[in-house]
C-alpha cells in the first residue's frame, strides 16, 4: 500500500481537477478505478473530474491537476496523446503496469522479429507503430501506481492522499516482506520460479496468495540482489533463456542490465567449475 | 425518455444529405476505435469502422514460450474479459495435451467467467449504454437524479466481481486458474458467502431488466446471421458446436468456416463466415438457447415483449440485462451444488499436438488457438475475439441504420443513433473503447 507523506500543511479547499486517460492497453488499469465499487460515487464528488473518455462522452481538454495515465506508448498517436497530456498536466502519474514499465505488449521488444512480422495487419495509413514503451521513456512522470492490474485500493488511496495535500511515497521492499507477513508457503522453495525477491512490493503478494508465482509486474525492488535471483533460479533448474523470458515478460525494458549480468554471473560460474 | 421518442423538427435536414462524419474516437467502449462515414446525396458512400487501438501482437509473444504460461499473458488482451482469455488459453492447451479437467475444475471455471460475465454487463449497461438512453454524458453525470441506479449497478459490478476475486485471487488478470487445474481452491463457505452475496444482488438485476424494458430503441433488422455455441446440456458456456440456426460447425474445423482477413486501416482483423458477416453474443446466445434459460430469466424475456429470434442490434442490451440474471442464477446452481475436494493441480504430461479453446464470454463466442511441440514449446498461436467478428456486421448495420433516420433526425441525433448501434454490441476494441469525438464536414 502507498504511503504518504505530506507536503502542504493545509489542504486545497479547491477541487483537484483530473484527468483519466488510456492509450494502448486493455482499459484494466481504467476499470480498476471504477472498480472501487463502495467508494466510487463518493470520491467523483471529492474531484473535479474533466475527462474519462472510457466512461465520459464530454472531456474537457484544459490544464489538468493530475492527469492517470492507464496503457503504453505503441503508436505514433499515443505518442502524440501523451505528449499533449505532459503539457495540460501539473503532476503525471502512470497507473498501471503498462504505463510505469511496458508491460507485456513492450516484451516485444525482446522477441524475435519473425514472431510477429505476419501479424502486421496495421500498416495503417494514418497509424505508425512506435517501439512498445513505457510513458516515462517519452516524458516526464511525477508519480507511479505498478502492478497489473494495480491494487484497486492502491488507487483510492492516492487520490485520497492528495486530496489531503499529501504526496504518495511509492512501497520500496521487495514483495517478499508482504509474503511473509502473509504467512505464505515460499514458491521457490517448491521449485517455481518466482521473481518476488527482485520485484517490488505494495500488492500485498496478490498473486502468491493465490497460489502463482510473481512475475515481476511492479518492476525491480530498490537495491534488488539480481545476480542472486539468477543464480537462485538456475539452482531450480531454469534454463537461461526461460529466466530471460520471465524477467522481460513485465518489466523487461526496466531490466537493461539483465544480459549483461546472466553473462557475467555465467562466467563466474564457468571460472569456479574450472 | 429516450431521445428516440421525440419529433423535433429538424431544422438541419436538408443538409443531412451530403455530410461526411468523422467518429475519430468512440467514448465509453473498450479500446480505440474510429468511424469514417460519408452521405452524398441521401446515400452512404463510405463508412468504415476501425479499430485504431496500438498493436500488441499477443498471438507473437507467446510464440516461444512454455504452455503454462500462455494464459498469464494472453489475460492482459483484455481487463474486463481477462478471465475469459485465461480459460480459453487453458483450454486450448490441455486440448493441445489431450488432458480432460476434473468435474470440479471445470464447474469452477465456469463460475468463474460466469461472475466475469455478471460484472461486465453491469458495467457495460450502466455505464457505457445507459447514459446515451437516459440523455447523459455519462453515468456519473446521472449521480444527481439516478443515484440509486448507479448503486444498484456498482452493486451488481460487486457481486460478479467478488465471484471472480474470490475464486481466482483478484478483479482482474486472476492468478489462480492454471493447466490441470486450480493453484488455491475456494472453500466451501467462500462458495456459501457468493451464494449468500448473490441471492441478496438478484432483485437489483431483475430492476436493471425492467430499468431497460422501458428504453425505446430504433427499429432495424441487421442481415448478419447469428452464432453462439450450442450446448444440449446447457446454456452453453463452454460445451458444444457453433451453430446458428441453420447450421453447426465443429470447433475444432474453426479454420474452414472462418476466415480472418485485415482491413489496412484497421488494427483489428474482419472475420467473416463462408464469406458472410455474422454477429455473437448475448442476443445470438438467445436466439439460439433461450429455452435452457432459467425459469426467472424466461420469465423476464416474456415481459420484454421481445419475440425471438430477432435480428434487431440493439435488443444485445436487453439480453444482456436478462442474461445477468440467468447467470446469477446459474452461480447459485453451481455454489450450492458443488462441495468442494481438495484436488491438486495434475501434471500434465507433454506432447506435441494442436488445441483450440472456445467458449462464450460477455461479447460473444472467443475462440483461442495453439500448437506446442513435444517439449511444451508454443510455435503458433492464434486467437479470434468476439469483437473482431462482430465488427463487419456492426459497420454494416450503420449502412442499414443511417438511412432509416437520416431525414427524420437532426445531425447530433443521427450520431447518437450510431453510437447507440456500436455500443449496442458491447465491442472492446482493446480486444480490440473509449470515445466518439465528431467531426461533422459538410460538403
Amino acid at each position: 500500500m502507498v504511503k504518504a507523506k505530506t507536503i502542504i500543511k493545509n489542504a486545497p479547499k479547491i477541487k483537484p481537477k483530473v484527468a483519466f486517460y488510456g492509450i494502448t492497453g486493455c482499459a484494466g488499469c481504467l476499470l480498476s478505478v471504477l472498480f472501487n465499487e463502495d467508494e466510487i460515487l463518493d470520491l467523483i464528488e471529492l474531484i473535479d473530474l474533466k475527462a474519462f473518455p472510457f466512461i465520459k462522452e464530454v472531456n474537457v481538454e484544459e490544464k489538468y491537476d493530475y492527469v492517470f495515465i492507464e496503457g503504453l506508448v505503441a503508436s505514433k498517436e499515443d505518442l502524440e496523446e501523451v505528449k499533449r497530456l505532459r503539457e495540460n498536466a501539473t503532476f503525471v502519474v502512470s497507473l498501471g503496469a503498462c504505463a510505469c514499465t511496458g508491460c507485456i505488449p513492450a516484451y516485444r521488444n525482446f522477441t524475435l522479429k519473425e514472431n510477429y512480422e505476419h501479424l502486421l495487419y496495421k500498416k495503417v495509413e494514418d497509424l505508425e507503430d512506435v517501439q512498445p514503451t513505457p510513458v516515462d521513456m517519452h516524458i516526464k512522470v511525477d508519480h507511479y501506481i505498478p502492478g497489473c492490474p494495480p491494487n484497486k485500493k492502491e488507487i483510492l488511496t492516492f487520490i485520497r492522499s492528495v486530496l489531503r495535500g499529501k504526496i504518495p511515497i511509492p512501497y520500496s521492499s521487495p514483495v517478499c516482506v508482504e509474503c511473509r507477513q502473509n504467512g505464505n508457503e515460499c514458491l521457490l522453495d517448491v521449485g517455481k520460479p518466482c521473481l518476488g525477491p527482485i520485484t517490488a512490493g505494495g500488492c500485498n503478494s496478490v498473486c502468491i496468495n493465490g497460489g502463482l508465482e510473481c512475475w515481476g509486474c511492479r518492476g525491480p525492488s530498490k537495491d534488488m540482489n539480481l545476480e542472486l535471483m539468477i543464480k537462485i533460479l538456475r539452482e531450480k533448474g531454469f534454463d537461461d533463456k526461460f529466466i530471460q523470458d520471465r524477467m522481460r515478460t513485465f518489466a523487461g525494458l526496466k531490466l537493461p542490465m539483465l544480459d549483461e549480468v546472466i553473462k557475467h554471473t555465467k562466467e563466474k560460474v564457468g571460472a569456479k567449475n574450472e | 425518455m429516450s431521445k428516440e421518442s421525440h419529433n423535433l423538427v429538424n431544422k438541419e435536414n436538408n443538409d443531412n444529405a451530403n455530410k461526411e462524419i468523422t467518429l475519430n474516437h468512440i467514448t465509453k467502449i473498450e479500446g480505440h476505435a474510429k468511424l469514417d462515414l460519408s452521405i452524398k446525396e441521401g446515400k452512404i458512400t463510405k463508412c468504415e469502422l476501425s479499430s485504431v487501438e496500438g498493436s500488441r501482437y499477443f498471438e507473437g509473444l507467446v510464440l516461444g514460450r512454455q504452455y503454462f504460461e500462455a494464459h498469464e499473458i494472453t489475460s492482459r488482451i483484455c481487463g474486463i474479459c481477462s478471465s475469459a482469455h485465461v480459460i480459453a488459453a487453458i483450454s486450448a492447451i490441455e486440448d493441445a495435451l489431450g488432458y480432460t479437467p476434473s468435474k470440479q475444475t471445470t464447474e469452477l471455471r465456469k463460475l468463474l467467467t460466469i461472475g466475469e460475465r455478471i460484472r461486465s454487463h453491469s458495467t457495460h449497461l450502466y455505464f457505457l449504454a445507459l447514459p446515451d438512453y437516459l440523455g447523459y454524458e455519462s453515468a456519473l453525470a446521472m449521480a444527481p437524479k439516478y443515484k440509486s441506479e448507479l448503486k444498484r449497478a456498482l452493486a451488481l459490478v460487486k457481486a460478479g466481481n467478488n465471484i471472480v476475486r474470490i475464486l481466482s485471487g483478484r478483479d482482474l488478470h486472476p492468478v489462480s486458474a492454471t493447466v490441470g487445474g486450480w493453484l488455491k481452491l475456494p472453500t466451501q463457505e467462500d462458495l456459501e458467502q457468493l451464494k449468500t452475496e448473490l441471492l441478496n444482488v438478484k432483485e437489483e438485476a431483475v430492476k436493471t431488466c425492467e430499468l431497460f424494458f422501458t428504453l425505446k430503441c430504433p427499429d432495424i433488422e441487421t442481415e448478419g446471421e447469428w452464432f453462439s455455441l450450442k450446448d444440449h446440456n446447457e446454456y452453453a458456456l463452454f460445451g458444444g458446436e457453433f451453430c446458428s440456426s441453420k447450421s453447426c460447425f465443429k470447433r475444432t474445423d474453426y479454420k474452414d468456416f472462418i476466415k480472418e482477413y485485415h482491413e489496412p486501416r484497421s488494427t483489428a482483423n474482419f472475420v467473416v463466415k463462408s464469406d458472410h458477416r455474422y454477429f455473437v453474443g448475448a442476443l445470438a446466445r438467445f436466439n439460439n438457447n433461450h429455452a435452457q434459460l432459467s425459469s426467472d430469466a424466461k420469465k423476464l424475456l416474456e415481459q420484454s415483449g421481445i419475440k425471438l429470434p430477432s435480428k434487431n442490434p440493439f435488443h444485445n442490451n436487453i439480453m444482456q440485462a436478462i442474461e445477468i440474471v440467468h447467470c446469477i442464477d446459474h452461480a447459485i446452481k453451481i455454489c450450492q451444488e458443488l462441495k468442494i475436494k481438495n484436488e491438486p493441480v495434475d501434471k500434465v504430461p507433454l506432447k506435441a499436438g494442436r488445441g483450440v479453446g472456445c467458449l462464450e464470454v460477455p461479447r460473444g463466442t472467443l475462440w483461442h488457438e495453439y500448437i506446442l511441440d513435444d517439449k511444451g514449446v508454443i510455435t503458433y498461436a492464434n486467437i479470434i475475439t468476439p469483437t473482431a467478428q462482430n465488427l463487419l456486421n456492426m459497420q454494416e448495420d450503420i449502412k442499414t441504420l443511417v438511412p432509416a433516420i437520416l431525414n427524420s433526425k437532426t445531425k447530433e441525433d443521427i450520431v447518437m443513433d450510431v453510437e447507440k448501434l456500436i455500443r449496442s454490441y458491447d465491442p472492446c476494441f482493446s480486444c480490440s473503447a473509449h470515445f466518439l469525438e465528431v467531426n461533422w464536414e459538410e460538403k
